[in-house]
Parts: C-alpha cells; sequence; structure tokens
C-alpha cells in the first residue's frame, strides 16, 4: 500500500512539470505546420470530420467500422500528432469502454459482451481518432477561418486563437505563482503514511490557493485585452460581412484538397461493397 | 443616475467576464486532462472539477456570461487544443456545464451571505453531474446494438453511471467546488471588480436571483442535450432503412467505388496537367 501510494504521488508530481506539458501542447498547436494534413483546406478538413464524427455511431456494420478505423488510423500518422495526445486517446477509449467491459464481467456477464463492446470501442476510437486528425493536424488560424466559414460564431474563432497565444503565457504565470507558494509554505513530512495522505492535501490545497492571485492577475490581463480589441472595433467588425470577407479570402481549394476527398470517398465507398458482399 | 449605471454590465464588460473565466477555466480542464486519475478500489480519486473557478466567477460577475466562458473555455483549451473533439458529446458537457454554472449564479442574491454561497455552489455541481449521468445512460444504451440482451450490460451500465455520480458530487463537489468555493467568494469579493471596472454585486444588483424565465431557459437548455443524443435513436431506424436497400445493392456499391475510383484517376490526370502549365 505505501509503495502504491509512493508511486502515485511520484507519478502526479512527474508529470505535473509546467515545462513538459507547456512543450508538448505547443508542439501540437504549432510543431507540425508541413504535413500532408495541415495542408489542406480546412473548409474541406471540417467536412471531411463531420462524416467521420457523426456517421459511424450510427453503423453497427464491422466491416465498414474498421474501414473508417483503418483510414483515420492513417490520416493520424499523417498528421504526425504530438505523443501525449496519443497516449490521452488511448487512455480515454479504455477508461470509456474497457471499465464498462470490467464492471460487465463482475455482474455476471460473459464474453458475449465482448462484441458489442468492441463495436462500441471501434466506433468511439474513430470518432476521436478523426477529432485528433483535424484539430491537431491543423494550425489555430486555419482552423479558426475555417470555423467562421461555415457560420460559427464569431466569439468562437476568436476563443480558439486567443487561447492559443495565451495558453503559453498562462502556464507560465501559474508556474510562477505556484513556485512562490511552495517557496513561502513548508510542507508536511511526508514518511509516514499519514504524512503522505498530509502532504498530498497540501498539495492540492497550493493549487486551490494560488488560483486567486492568478484570477486578479487574469482578470486585470483580460480588461486589457478587451479594451485593445475595442480599441480596434472589434465588436463591430465581428459581425461586419466585408471584413469577413477579407479575413476568409486567403482560403483556396486545390487539387491535392479534392485529391484527399475522393480517396475518402473511393474508401468507404469499397468498405461498404465488403459490408455487402459479406 | 449614477446608481442605475453602476448595476447595469456594459457589452464589452460582458466579453471582459467570457474573456477571463474562458482562460482560468480553459487552463484548469487542460490540467485535469493530463493528470492521471486513480483508484483506490472502487473510488475514483480524480481531481475532476476545477468547477469552482467559473462557480465563484458566476457568483461575483454576469452568471451567464461567466458561464458561457467556462463552457467555451472547456470546449477551446482541452478538447480542440489537445484533439479531444468528440462531436455530439462536446454539445451534451458544452451546455451541461453552462446550465450548472449559470443557476448557481443566479442562485445567489448576496455574495457576501456564505450560507448561500455554499448552497449554490453544491446545487449547481449537482445539476451538471446529473445531467450528466442522464446522457450518459442514455449514450450507452443507444450507442449498444440489442442492449437489453447482453447479460448484465443494462446493470452495470446503471450501477457505474450513478455510482459515478455520487462519487463525483461526494468528493469531487465537495472538495473541488464547495470548499474551494466558500474560500474564494468572500475572499474576492469587492477585490477583482474594480479590475474589470464594475461595482461588487449587491442584493440589488439586477443580475441576482433566479426567476421563472432563467429556470424555463435552463431547462430548454437541457432539452437540447438530451435531444443530441435523442437523435442517435432516430439516426439508427434510417441507418437500419438504408442498411435493407443496400443488401439488394452490391451492384450499386460497385458503381460508388467506381464513380470514386474515375474521380481520384481524373484529379490526379488534372492536377498533373497543371503542374506541366506552371513549369
Amino acid at each position: 500500500m505505501e509503495k502504491l501510494m509512493n508511486q502515485l504521488s511520484e507519478n502526479i508530481l512527474d508529470k505535473f512539470s509546467m515545462d513538459y506539458l507547456r512543450n508538448q501542447v505547443l508542439k501540437n498547436a504549432y510543431g507540425n505546420d508541413d504535413t500532408v494534413i495541415a495542408g489542406l483546406d480546412p473548409r474541406i478538413l471540417i467536412a471531411w470530420y463531420l462524416f467521420f464524427g457523426l456517421v459511424p455511431w450510427f453503423v453497427n456494420d464491422l466491416s465498414f467500422l474498421l474501414g473508417s478505423f483503418l483510414l483515420v488510423m492513417i490520416t493520424t500518422l499523417l498528421a504526425r500528432v504530438a505523443g501525449l495526445v496519443l497516449f490521452l486517446f488511448g487512455l480515454g477509449v479504455f477508461s470509456q469502454t474497457g471499465y464498462l467491459f470490467l464492471v460487465t464481467l463482475l455482474f455476471g456477464g460473459d464474453a458475449s459482451a465482448v462484441a458489442p463492446l468492441l463495436i462500441l470501442t471501434l466506433k468511439v476510437a474513430t470518432i476521436s481518432l478523426a477529432s485528433v486528425t483535424v484539430f491537431s493536424g491543423l494550425d489555430p488560424d486555419k482552423l479558426s477561418n475555417g470555423l467562421m466559414w461555415y457560420g460559427c460564431p464569431e466569439r468562437l474563432s476568436f476563443s480558439i486563437s486567443y487561447a492559443y497565444r495565451m495558453l503559453p503565457m498562462l502556464m507560465e504565470e501559474f508556474q510562477n505563482v505556484l513556485l512562490s507558494y511552495r517557496l513561502r509554505g513548508n510542507p508536511p513530512a511526508h514518511d509516514t503514511f499519514s504524512g503522505k495522505v498530509r502532504y498530498l492535501i497540501y498539495q492540492v490545497k497550493i493549487i486551490m490557493e494560488s488560483f486567486y492571485p492568478l484570477m486578479l492577475n487574469t482578470a486585470k490581463r483580460s480588461r486589457t485585452t478587451v479594451e485593445a480589441l475595442e480599441l480596434r472595433g472589434y465588436r463591430y467588425a465581428a459581425v461586419n460581412k466585408t471584413v469577413k470577407k477579407i479575413r476568409l479570402s486567403a482560403l483556396k481549394v486545390t487539387y491535392n484538397d479534392l485529391l484527399f476527398l475522393a480517396i475518402s470517398v473511393l474508401w468507404v465507398a469499397l468498405c461498404l461493397l465488403c459490408s455487402t458482399l459479406f | 443616475m449614477n446608481a442605475m449605471q453602476k448595476n447595469t454590465i456594459t457589452q464589452s464588460q460582458k466579453l471582459m467576464i467570457f474573456v477571463l473565466t474562458m482562460s482560468l477555466y480553459g487552463l484548469a480542464t487542460l490540467f485535469t486532462e493530463l493528470i492521471p486519475k486513480f483508484q483506490v478500489g472502487l473510488v475514483e480519486f480524480s481531481i475532476e472539477y476545477f468547477l469552482f473557478i467559473p462557480l465563484t466567477l458566476g457568483m461575483l460577475f454576469d452568471p451567464l456570461s461567466a458561464a458561457l466562458g467556462a463552457a467555451t473555455g472547456e470546449l477551446v483549451f482541452s478538447e480542440i487544443m489537445l484533439g479531444q473533439f468528440g462531436g455530439l458529446g462536446e454539445l451534451e458537457k458544452f451546455l451541461t456545464v453552462t446550465i450548472g454554472v449559470y443557476i448557481a449564479g443566479r442562485l445567489v442574491k448576496d455574495p457576501k451571505n456564505r450560507v448561500m454561497v455554499g448552497i449554490a455552489a453544491i446545487t449547481g455541481t449537482a445539476a451538471q453531474l446529473l445531467m450528466g449521468t442522464i446522457v450518459d445512460i442514455a449514450k450507452v444504451q443507444f450507442a449498444v446494438e440489442d442492449f437489453e440482451a447482453v447479460a448484465g450490460l443494462p446493470e452495470s451500465v446503471f450501477a457505474t453511471e450513478g455510482f459515478a455520480f455520487l462519487n463525483d458530487l461526494l468528493f469531487s463537489g465537495i472538495f473541488f467546488c464547495l470548499l474551494p468555493t466558500l474560500y474564494l467568494v468572500p475572499k474576492l469579493y469587492g477585490k477583482i471588480e474594480p479590475l474589470l471596472g464594475m461595482a461588487p454585486r449587491t442584493a440589488q444588483s439586477a443580475v441576482a436571483g433566479l426567476n421563472p424565465k432563467s429556470v424555463v431557459l435552463c431547462l430548454i437548455g437541457f432539452l437540447c442535450a438530451v435531444t443530441a443524443e435523442m437523435a442517435a435513436t432516430a439516426g439508427m431506424s434510417l441507418i437500419d432503412w438504408e442498411a435493407e436497400w443496400a443488401e439488394s445493392g452490391t451492384a450499386m456499391a460497385m458503381g460508388m467505388v467506381a464513380a470514386a475510383a474515375v474521380a481520384v484517376i481524373a484529379i490526379l490526370v488534372i492536377k498533373k496537367n497543371a503542374e506541366r502549365k506552371v513549369a
């Protein structure tokens, strides 16, 4: 038990290294501009995602699901997604269905529960990988332009662009606040088991408390941001059609996009053919 | 005149609240995505809900802006940035977080009243969790074929979801929503508002109080969240009908393959030609 607790607290503290997180997130956002997926038109990719993000939910045919899964796996590889994201994907799929399987066994289910759960897993995996391809593969500015073209609220595109730019700064600030709390604090001794529990509670408490200065700082910053936006006429520009047209004029559908769509359609048609044959 | 101005919030102040909640809650949810969860026995200790951030801000400022900001922050920072956007499921999360925070924010009349702050914090959390649980059960029921036929599966879904709800409410709800909110609201009250150029919220402020109109709005929002999941059932029957059509349509599928193959070849040829012209 003690070993387990030790491992757990170590694990959490290791993962919580801010630099590691920041690097992974930045790598994910800006690190892969030169891939095949990143070069595609965002509108085409979003339309592609709408198909692979919705249709698998409604289809129970195994060969179709397997085919779609293979396709999105290839596109994910093409997009060169950061390792952390893939790890989270694996964890997410397992926690959604693997856990359910274990509990099913507990309630007297047997191996017959595997087949429907396998289909459920395939569905979940296909949908998540499709989203990983589109949302990690595209860089944020392209993504928000694509969403805007489809008539998503301006707030959402603004939030995406803002989030990607502000996040490194916010993380650094949070780290600084956290470190200053640690410097001034006196953590409880953690040799015994109860000491370890107290240590964990202490760490969590510090994280909670460091949100107090962070909230005040962020309040100041968001006022500055909004005032700067207002000076440039942001709220007027957000609803103005001419501004939107100028912003979106950079989007262009090329032969590569059409080729990507056509290959996907070909693959899906092949899968459908297989499912009607067998 | 002066008092009137103090009680109303301008459009740009709403945007400030939106940006503030979005960045803070987004940052927090990003951490929760990255920190591994761990289990002791059946109890799952996850630092799942940093919900205290939007709860606190929703009680101190305009609840609707804070609620929308929190939901958007979660969507953008932890789902889209990490590439975990899950389609329909995100709509449900977006709406339940918005409604939970909004309810909590509207319940508090006077942020100085600690009892009311506590009740509102736990009510908002419980509302959000309960809606999530209902939608989760519905989702598994519609996604798995022959749900009732698999032995042990229905009971296990109800048991795991019900247990997760209680666990989240009693563990995350109290430690990560109730206590931090009780600590932060009185501490921030009167300090954070001037930074956004506003007067602190009082019992007389325009936004306080939960009226029938907002309750109806919340109900409509929840119905939307459920409808998003119900679309799955409707979609099921649609595909069944399509599958019947497809059975007799091997030729049809062959035609589709041929058409798609022709399209791929045509695009390749056109692309080659276009490149030659440029070169």
